[in-house]
């Protein structure tokens, strides 16, 4: 396998290419709005190239602890039934298809486990969540290369 | 001349055959996420020139947010009798398709600027606030007996309030990505209602691109689409959250809220910072649900356009916005 240029890298270099090269020769205003919104998503999806196999293995690991410790508290038929269906999943597997089956699930156990909380109005346990969720948006953030609204 | 004028002359020959319209220009419009606009300029047979916007449907499949132009068309006209605000004068329906390749309203173009490039060319945008506020309050103020029978009626403020947030349940069930996202949001709004106001004509919309301003005349508020009976605070929510500079909401929000509330006459209990924020959450809902959906739909057969993987950012931006009130507000 040729590692390098890496896939970002090579998806960085489409987007210099359609910005320097493709966009200023095109006239028709429509398409043109239409290059820029490729070349976002294009630069958003490099950013999670690099990083969206690290970084969904890690939440899965906190949103797995969470849903844990929650339902060693006020555990629900629910909640566990969503935490064996993230085991149920390949742990170990790097493939993407995989670790976002696994991520997915785990997001399910969390919601469980977030709304077993909050009817055991346990404050520690949201507050928890909201943590995780800040972190989970952090992430969603840096994904946005950026977030500029064209063709409005 | 676009294939659209063409099709556009032989609408006209159907529904104005007397006049033998003659389209002498048509330009697609750019801007706006949602409908195809087109501005044709016609010359009758009497030598009258006149210019039309031509509003309709994407091709089905395409696109990222839909919207039912039958009922757009019917309150568009029947909103003149109702609403103290000026509307764009319709002319004429496409309701099949038939002559214009989708769904299309024909309505008159207005010589007129949106507001929001005025406010954008103003030192002081100021009196263009007040004009901007003044007019969506008006807009809040339409008479509900006059809408469209087919407009849904809630029965109540509660009532409204809780079929908003369990159509964010809903959504949670079917877009599993956002679902922590709205189980906390949804569980924070349900512990944190704010007080009571009318129901009324929310626009759905509300932005000053909206609204258009001519040398003289009342502002015109255009693209309906999404209007509904909802809470009116939706629409200043709404507006709180529209990246284009200037938002002159964000200029001085107690002033663009006292404006409001000496409109309307609701109470500052009614409607401030906090209560903004509260229905942004609720305002969004419609168009969040589309955006979502488009997501969804990315790798199928039919695919959505590139504007739908374009504002997966904007469903991040909301649900940052989202916790970010729920921290602010609790």
């Amino acid at each position: 396998m040729i590692t390098r240029p890496t896939t970002d890298a090579l998806i960085g270099d489409c987007c210099q290419e359609l910005t320097d090269a493709i966009l200023p020769a095109l006239t028709d205003e429509t398409l043109r709005l239409r290059l820029v919104m490729t070349e976002t998503v294009l630069r958003n999806a490099a950013v999670r190239a690099a990083h969206e196999i690290a970084w969904m293995r890690e939440e899965t690991a906190a949103l797995m602890a969470y849903a844990a410790e929650v339902a060693a508290r006020h555990g629900s038929e629910p909640l566990h039934a969503a935490m064996a269906a993230v085991e149920a999943e390949p742990p170990e597997s790097l493939h993407l298809a995989d670790v976002t089956g696994r991520y997915e699930r785990a997001g399910q156990a969390f919601e469980k486990a977030l709304a077993a909380a909050q009817e055991a109005g346990a404050a520690d346990l949201i507050a928890q969540a909201r943590d995780l969720l800040r972190h989970r948006i952090a992430t969603e953030k840096q994904v946005m290369a950026s977030y500029v609204v064209v063709g409005r | 001349m676009d294939a659209l004028g063409p099709r556009f002359e032989r609408f006209l020959a159907v529904v104005e055959p007397a006049r033998e319209g003659r389209v002498v220009a048509c330009e697609a419009i750019t801007g706006g996420y949602s409908r195809i606009s087109a501005r044709a300029r016609v010359q009758w047979r009497d030598g009258l020139e006149e210019t039309f916007i031509l509003r309709g449907d994407p091709p089905p499949g395409s696109g990222v947010f839909a919207s039912d132009r039958d009922a757009e068309w019917e309150l568009l006209s029947v909103l003149p009798t109702a609403t103290p605000v000026s509307t764009p004068a319709v002319r004429w329906y496409d309701g099949s398709g038939e002559y214009l390749g989708s769904k299309a309203i024909v309505m008159d173009c207005a010589p007129a600027r949106s507001l929001q490039d005025e406010m954008a060319r103003a030192g002081d945008a100021g009196s263009l606030t007040d004009l901007f506020v003044d007019t969506f309050a008006a807009v809040h103020g339409t008479r509900l007996d006059r809408l469209p029978a087919r407009m849904l009626r809630p029965p109540d403020w509660p009532a409204y309030l809780d079929g908003v947030l369990a159509h964010y349940d809903r959504m949670a069930q079917e877009y599993p990505s956002s679902a922590p996202v709205f189980r906390y949001v949804t569980w924070w709004a349900r512990t944190h209602q704010p007080p009571p106001a009318p129901l009324g004509l929310v626009h759905g919309d509300c932005q000053p691109s909206n609204v258009l301003v001519g040398p003289s005349g009342p502002p015109l508020v255009i693209d309906w689409e999404f209007a509904h009976i909802g809470d009116p605070r939706e629409d200043l929510g709404y507006y709180t959250q529209i990246p284009l500079e200037p938002n002159v909401y964000w200029v001085d929000p107690e002033r663009f809220l006292r404006r409001y509330r000496a409109a309307t006459g609701l109470t500052e209990e009614q409607v401030n910072p906090q209560t903004v924020d509260y229905f942004l959450i609720i305002g969004m809902t419609a168009l969040l649900e589309q955006l979502l959906a488009a997501a969804a739909a990315i790798g199928a057969p039919e695919r959505p356009g590139i504007l739908a993987p374009y504002l997966i950012n904007a469903i991040s931006h909301q649900h940052d916005m989202f916790l970010a009130i729920c921290d602010r507000l609790s």
